[in-house]
């Protein structure tokens, strides 16, 4: 097993203590779900309740200080970094695959339709939510530490926030825009792109942190 | 001669406090006190070693290994022991084993198992529920289950009763018993030196004070005692360090300065007296 | 053999060392080829430094006493108690020798010496 997935399964390790919490952001937006009757509501919900449990492996690693544990394992910086990030992945993709199998079960009984687009469209959209948290956060966890880092996960959601606003308001005639929303394909590869590239630029700069922080 | 550890010129500057050109050797098979007041620049230097902090100057070698350029291999030989425990809290002591051994290429469960065994560490309970003894006992039986040639404490009996302190040297003994094993041992509760420690590296004030034998260290010093009317001048110049009190002073004098003085008591000087003197100190001593 | 070690003698330790296993030599306690207790081993049972007791073993060797074999021990020599004796045979020239210097200068006759020696002798007896 590569050392970076070594470090993944220490975080698991890590947060062992809030496996129930980390259950219950889980099947809490079930209930978001139905009240809107939308998966893609529900999915919001999961993703951005699940992001906020990323800051666990920090706190836990901050009261113990466990930073020690880190300067002593013959591992690299840039692994147990990485490590992280899937971690953080991992959880995010759980929560999803847990909201897709659940959510519609409920609406369903409920007597809402869900379609395969509706699950494929809140499944991107729950990928691109969940990036957004996350990309900022974990960088700003490390640099300031598990306290101070939680502010960095406002700043987008205010991002998202003021887009889900203007969006609208964005002239619909431009041949560029036009193209990308006819085609579903391309809007999928095209959130799976930026998505990739916006993890890979927020793990640069946490190795980067990381490498030069002093323990 | 193998040397377990070396350091060449090490530096560090940190805004109130300087490290400054901090060299020693510690061969194979020895145990090194690390040993000056408080903030001096101990744990400092041992983070240093496991590049924790980045240095500013010099150089520093585990087992002949960079310990930069090869940090990986060179850590996967050492064991750390620091004042409190760097476990999760709430970790099982079998989960530490599963958290850590991975880790290690060399990590023997049977002999995790006996040395859990051996310090009396019940394997079900929780990081938390373990005595400071019994933690500090875990980093060893960690340590000990892959083999660490080289065993680095920083500080690790403060907060521990004569008895657990008693306990750590023994294991120290048997651990550098075959040759093939050292330890830096960092330390201000100097008295656990004063009969095991084989060489002594002495920082003050981020300075290099001393590093060699102990023997050597010890015997460079004289505790020379009197009444107040025989502490002379000549004698006041010469000592390292004089305390004085109402009734007579001590002075701790280096040992070939000590013929002036024969017709005073003279005494050998233990590594507490030595630090105490040498480290300048309040009121009564100058 | 035995092996008592003083923190408060104000005796090196590594000498007292030494001491103790001329001491042991002489009276034939420790036998010519007998090994001395293992270099570690006695470092830890002792809790003192293994430094301490390789300058112990290293300067017996060299006054002839032991002999180190690399890898097996610290052996006796043969001459081992021969060597003690010559030393404390030494030890009484040196006594007496500066005995002689102080009757010297306090014009002490040598009839008076002879006698204070038999009398101490006398006096020491159940030494």
């Amino acid at each position: 097993m590569s050392n970076t997935l070594k470090a993944t399964k220490l975080d698991f390790s890590l947060v062992k203590p809030y496996i129930k919490v980390i259950g219950f952001t889980m099947l809490l937006p079930i209930a978001f779900a139905a009240i809107n009757r939308s998966i893609l509501t529900g999915v919001s919900f999961a993703m951005c309740f699940i992001a906020m449990t990323t800051g666990y492996t920090f706190s836990v690693t901050e009261k113990n200080s466990m930073e020690r544990l880190y300067g002593i394992l013959p591992i690299k910086k840039s692994e147990m970094v990485t490590g992280r990030y899937l971690f953080v992945l991992a959880l995010g993709a759980l929560a999803l695959v847990v909201s897709l199998i659940t959510q519609p079960i409920v609406l369903r009984v409920m007597g809402e339709s869900v379609g395969a687009f509706d699950m494929i469209s809140a499944a991107i959209g729950g990928l691109f939510l969940f990036a957004l948290y996350t990309v900022f956060q974990i960088p700003g966890y490390y640099k300031y530490g598990a306290i101070k880092g939680r502010v960095f996960m406002y700043i987008p959601v205010a991002g998202f926030l003021a887009t889900l606003f203007f969006l609208p308001k964005m002239p619909a005639d431009n041949p560029i825009v036009a193209t990308v929303v006819s085609s579903p394909v391309l809007l999928i590869g095209l959130v799976l792109v930026l998505v990739a590239v916006m993890y890979a630029v927020s793990i640069w700069f946490s190795i980067r942190i990381m490498e030069n922080k002093e323990m | 001669m193998t040397n377990y550890l070396e350091v060449k010129n090490l530096s560090k500057s940190f805004d109130s406090f300087q490290l400054h050109n901090i060299s020693f050797t510690l061969p194979k098979g020895y145990i090194m006190g690390l040993i000056g007041p408080n903030g001096s620049g101990k744990t400092t230097t041992i983070k240093l070693i496991l590049n924790m902090l980045k240095r500013n100057g010099g150089e520093i070698k585990i087992m002949g290994l960079d310990n930069i350029a090869d940090e990986q291999k060179a850590k996967s030989e050492l064991g750390v022991v620091f004042d409190t425990n760097y476990f999760s809290d709430d970790w099982q002591v079998t989960q530490v084993e599963k958290s850590i051994s991975v880790f290690y290429p060399n990590w023997k469960s049977e002999r995790f198992a006996e040395m859990l065994r051996k310090f009396h560490i019940a394997p079900t309970k929780k990081v938390k529920e373990l005595s400071k003894g019994m933690q500090m006992k875990l980093m060893l039986a960690c340590a000990f289950s892959y083999d660490a040639k080289l065993l680095i404490l920083d500080e690790p009996t403060s907060g521990l009763d004569p008895v657990s302190r008693d306990e750590l040297l023994q294991i120290l003994s048997e651990y550098i018993e075959d040759g093939e094993h050292s330890v830096l041992f960092s330390t201000h509760i100097t008295g656990d030196l004063e009969r095991a420690a084989d060489y002594i590296t002495y920082i003050s004030y981020g300075e290099l004070f001393f590093s060699g034998s102990k023997d050597e260290f010890v015997d460079m010093f004289r505790i020379v005692k009197g009444g107040t009317e025989e502490l002379s001048a000549d004698l006041k110049e010469k000592a390292v360090g004089v305390r004085t009190f109402p009734t007579g002073f001590e002075a701790l004098v280096k040992a070939e300065d000590t013929g002036a003085f024969s017709s005073l008591s003279i005494e050998p000087a233990t590594i507490d007296e030595i630090v105490v003197f040498t480290s300048k100190k309040g009121d009564d001593y100058e | 053999m035995k092996l008592i070690i003083s923190n408060v003698s104000g005796i090196p330790i590594y000498e007292q060392i030494k001491q103790q296993v001329k001491a042991a030599i002489l009276s034939g306690e420790l036998k010519e080829d007998e090994a001395l207790p293992s270099l570690r081993t006695l470092a830890k049972d002792l809790k003192i430094s293994v430094l301490t007791v390789t300058r112990a073993y290293t300067e017996l060797e060299q006054e002839g006493f032991v002999k180190n074999v690399q890898g097996r021990g610290c052996f006796v020599m043969g001459r081992g108690s021969e060597l003690m004796r010559e030393q404390l045979i030494c030890k009484v020239e040196n006594g007496l020798t500066d005995a002689i210097k102080a009757a010297r200068i306090a014009d002490l006759p040598n009839e008076e010496l002879h006698r204070l020696l038999d009398i101490l002798l006398e006096a020491n007896k159940d030494d």
